[in-house]
């Protein structure tokens, strides 16, 4: 009786150790990517994309800037031969779900489009500026920088402005990088941005995380064969369905009373957690709480199951703590982006959406962010 | 008509010149993120100018016009941005006293990549007010600029973030909180002394050492398991007889007693800097000390000597806790009082676990399932530590830190059904403890 009683009690309290192991799949299915890449690689090429897991200044060094002004780490699709850049995007395609590779392509459309035509905005055109006309009587026509033609080195402007050299935009200019050696067990990093693109994806064993995250896009709404692409235009879409779900006392919560420039949590600011602000989720009814998941799951998603999952557990179980604020303009036409900057807060989350000054609705910065697990840092204990 | 024109030309090759990629164009973005501590508000700011503002905040940090900033020209403008800021705390002004500031190069500026980074403070005035209000206004190049401001969430669990204002150009911010549970007896006599009290923040430390306990997992274990056995007698080789419930009491509290003793005198040689171990063979070795403690609550190895036993582990989990002091970089002569209270903190709450198990344990071991009980919980002892001695050692990931957390996440709940376990225990098995302890 004794001993059939702490055998039982033996097996009840290991349990749990052992249910977590049928989880592996995903993470085996990108090992096994990520290896198939790295085999593609010369020996130069592979000692350029590696890092020790604990290399702080690789794991920080991301940016909404191209990479001609802030160099990444990692080497380039540009730097790499036609096999290899299908195996990178084999891996991209491994360890992101069908949206979020979707999302990653039409960012790097986006900066195609950029470098053929540069910024669109003619006078009068782009939306409506929040600051009023530019100080110092600069009501000229807007930058027409055209980026570099086509096989054309040294655009317009010239000196001054200008890069130091080299190119400044263009969808093969996405680097990859990785920070400790792929393993289903051991925690590792996979790097993958450029251009207002920066993944930090972490991997520890079965769980995956995807903060911190930078997405955006210049143009965010363009023309590629004729059909309109909006690579963040879902975000815009989702969040300003949920503002429109509010009634107005909510509407009076969430919409904030003051100007928001930029994005607060940017670039740099790692594991800051700001007080929240705007309308709690416990004072949603159950629709708008659905639509609400609904917009968090644009960044939510972008990993593959089970990682995209498992978050959007936690995103649930926080549901109520979590808050949804809103600065600007509260409508759009229909098919083009908001003006409006929001920010969604919760325990485990901070996702900003920031439209940037110079050209409003086409040009967009957001942020993704778990100020308790940015690098997966409440999976690894350093 | 002429100059019109060569002036209008001139704008726009200036505008021409301007790379598209510079995302912020024509203004100067100011942002400001807060935090609150006990008795001071520091401030991080970053200044970020737009390509086209950039020059007119090049001239003005480069006052000679030379090109390039000086060390006095870098710090004269961090002075003025803080000149132009207006603080006050409950109606008071407060002036702003500048930590640090990093200018980047003008050239930087000049293509709208650099962010100037400059810290502050200001300290509280001493008052007993509970509710709080700081308001700043930030009137610095406010033609050309936009301005962020946002307060971190307090760490210290006295402070509450209760309101935030702004203007619409959020030049002008208020931040309404509240201070509750601080030390509001006034002590006009020693303002000095007292501030630099206060200034270690002895109450977060005390915090500090509370969640260290209650966080750090394998410091728990270790205490939990070697009080299994407390309550029972050795004979020979086998744990048997229920001891009498004054010697397990004594015997605890020699456990107990015994462990402080050990991580004090180690917490405070290695956080003044007398000693100095790398970590990692510190956490191999408190992994092991768990499975010791668990193997002794299968079968008596060194029954009687437990207190010697808790002392000699208590010497190496004091190494592991003052790694913890270590990061928080505390002058030495701080640290004196900082490890007096983050181990007041640390006692705390080893108490508050002990009270909590110590009355199930007592109850449970007048009982027969009390071997089954000792028996569970000290193999699920030498597996979570034999795991963990594997993560430290070879570097191997498991899922230890996550099912041992489970159960420490859920400590009361935990603690509580194990009383009623230990209430039913008594009702069926104690008339048979007396068979129990003849087999």
């Amino acid at each position: 009786m004794k001993r059939l009683l702490s055998l039982a009690a033996v097996v009840a309290l290991c349990a749990p150790v052992f249910v977590n192991a049928q989880q592996k799949n995903s993470t085996e299915a990108v090992v096994r990517a990520a290896n198939d890449f790295l085999a593609t690689l010369s020996a130069e090429q592979k000692q350029k994309v590696m890092y020790a897991f604990d290399d702080a200044t690789q794991r920080a060094r991301w940016s909404n800037f191209p990479t001609g002004f802030v160099a990444r780490g990692g080497i380039s699709l540009k730097q790499m031969t036609v096999p290899q850049q299908q195996a990178a995007m084999k891996l991209m395609g491994t360890v992101l779900s069908p949206m979020g590779l979707e999302k990653v392509n039409e960012i790097r459309q986006a900066d195609d489009d950029f470098k053929a035509n540069g910024s669109k905005r003619g006078p009068g055109g782009g939306g409506p500026r929040p600051q009023g006309p530019p100080p110092g009587g600069q009501g000229g026509p807007p930058p027409q920088f055209a980026g570099r033609g086509p096989g054309g080195a040294g655009g317009p402007g010239g000196a001054g402005g200008g890069p130091p050299g080299g190119d400044m935009f263009g969808s093969d200019l996405y680097y990859i990088s990785f920070l400790g050696t792929p393993s289903a067990t051991q925690p590792w990093m996979l790097q993958f941005g450029g251009h207002h693109l920066a993944l930090n994806i972490t991997i520890a064993g079965s769980q995956g995380v995807l903060t911190p995250t930078l997405t955006g896009a210049q143009p965010a709404l363009f023309k590629l064969n004729g059909k309109r692409v909006r690579p963040v235009g879902r975000e815009s879409d989702k969040a300003l369905a949920l503002l429109q779900a509010l009634d107005e006392s909510q509407r009076k919560q969430a919409v904030l009373s003051y100007q928001v420039a930029d994005l607060v949590l940017g670039p740099g600011q790692d594991g800051k957690k700001i007080a929240p602000e705007g309308l709690k989720g416990s004072k949603m009814n159950e629709q708008q709480q659905a639509l609400l998941l609904d917009v968090i799951a644009e960044w939510s998603g972008i990993l593959t199951e089970p990682y995209a999952a498992a978050r959007m557990t936690q995103m649930k179980a926080d549901l109520k703590e979590t808050y949804f604020a809103w600065s600007g303009p509260t409508n759009t036409e229909a098919g083009t982006n908001i003006t409006a900057y929001y920010r969604i807060q919760g325990p485990h989350l901070v996702i900003e959406y920031a439209p940037q000054s110079d050209e409003p609705g086409n040009h967009v910065h957001t942020m993704y962010r778990d100020p308790t697990n940015d690098y997966g840092s409440a999976l690894v204990k350093p | 008509m002429k100059t019109k024109l060569a002036a209008c030309t001139a704008a726009v090759l200036l505008v021409c010149s301007i790379p598209a990629w510079a995302h912020r164009i024509d203004e100067y973005l100011q942002a400001t993120i807060l935090s609150l501590e006990p008795n001071q508000v520091q401030a991080s700011m970053r200044l970020i100018p737009g390509v086209m503002v950039a020059p007119s905040v090049i001239a003005t940090i480069d006052d000679n016009h030379d090109g390039s900033f000086s060390e006095n020209e870098k710090r004269a403008y961090a002075d003025q941005v803080l000149a132009d800021l207006s603080l006050s705390i409950d109606g008071q002004a407060v002036k702003p006293q500048l930590d640090s500031w990093d200018i980047p190069d003008a050239s930087h500026l000049r293509d709208g990549l650099g962010e100037i980074h400059l810290e502050y403070h200001v300290d509280l005035p001493p008052g007993t007010a509970v509710n709080r209000t700081l308001v700043l206004a930030n009137r610095h190049l406010s033609g050309s600029s936009v301005y962020l401001v946002n307060v971190e969430v307090p760490q210290d669990r006295t402070l509450h973030v209760v309101d935030q204002k702004r203007n619409p150009r959020q030049s002008v911010y208020e931040l309404d909180y509240q201070q509750v549970g601080t030390a509001t007896e006034s002590s006009g006599r020693w303002p000095r002394t007292r501030a630099w009290w206060d200034g270690l923040q002895l109450s977060s430390l005390f915090h500090l050492g509370m969640r260290h306990i209650a966080e750090g997992t394998d410091h728990l274990l270790f205490l939990l398991v070697l009080l299994l056995p407390a309550p029972l007698l050795a004979v020979g080789p086998r744990w048997a007889a229920p001891a009498t419930v004054r010697q397990s009491l004594l015997h605890i509290l020699g456990i107990v007693t015994a462990f402080t003793i050990g991580h004090s005198l180690t917490l405070t040689l290695a956080a003044m800097n007398f000693v100095h171990v790398p970590s990692r063979p510190v956490e191999v070795l408190i992994a092991v000390s768990i499975l010791v403690s668990a193997v002794h609550a299968l079968r008596p190895i060194f029954p009687g000597k437990e207190a010697w036993i808790a002392a000699f582990f208590g010497l190496i989990h004091g190494l592991a806790f003052a790694s913890t002091l270590n990061r928080l970089g505390m002058s030495r002569w701080d640290r004196v009082a900082g490890i007096l209270s983050f181990n007041l903190g640390i006692e705390t709450m080893q108490l508050l676990v002990v009270a909590l198990v110590l009355p199930s344990l007592l109850v449970m071991s007048r009982t027969s399932a009390y071997a089954a009980f000792r028996i569970a919980g000290a193999v699920f002892a030498c597996i979570a530590s034999a795991m963990w001695i594997a993560e430290r050692l070879f570097r191997v990931q498991t899922h230890v830190d996550t099912v041992v957390n489970l159960i420490a996440q859920r400590g009361l709940m935990c603690s509580g059904i194990l009383f009623a376990a230990s209430g039913i225990a008594l009702l069926l098995f104690a008339r048979r403890s007396e068979e129990g302890v003849k087999s």
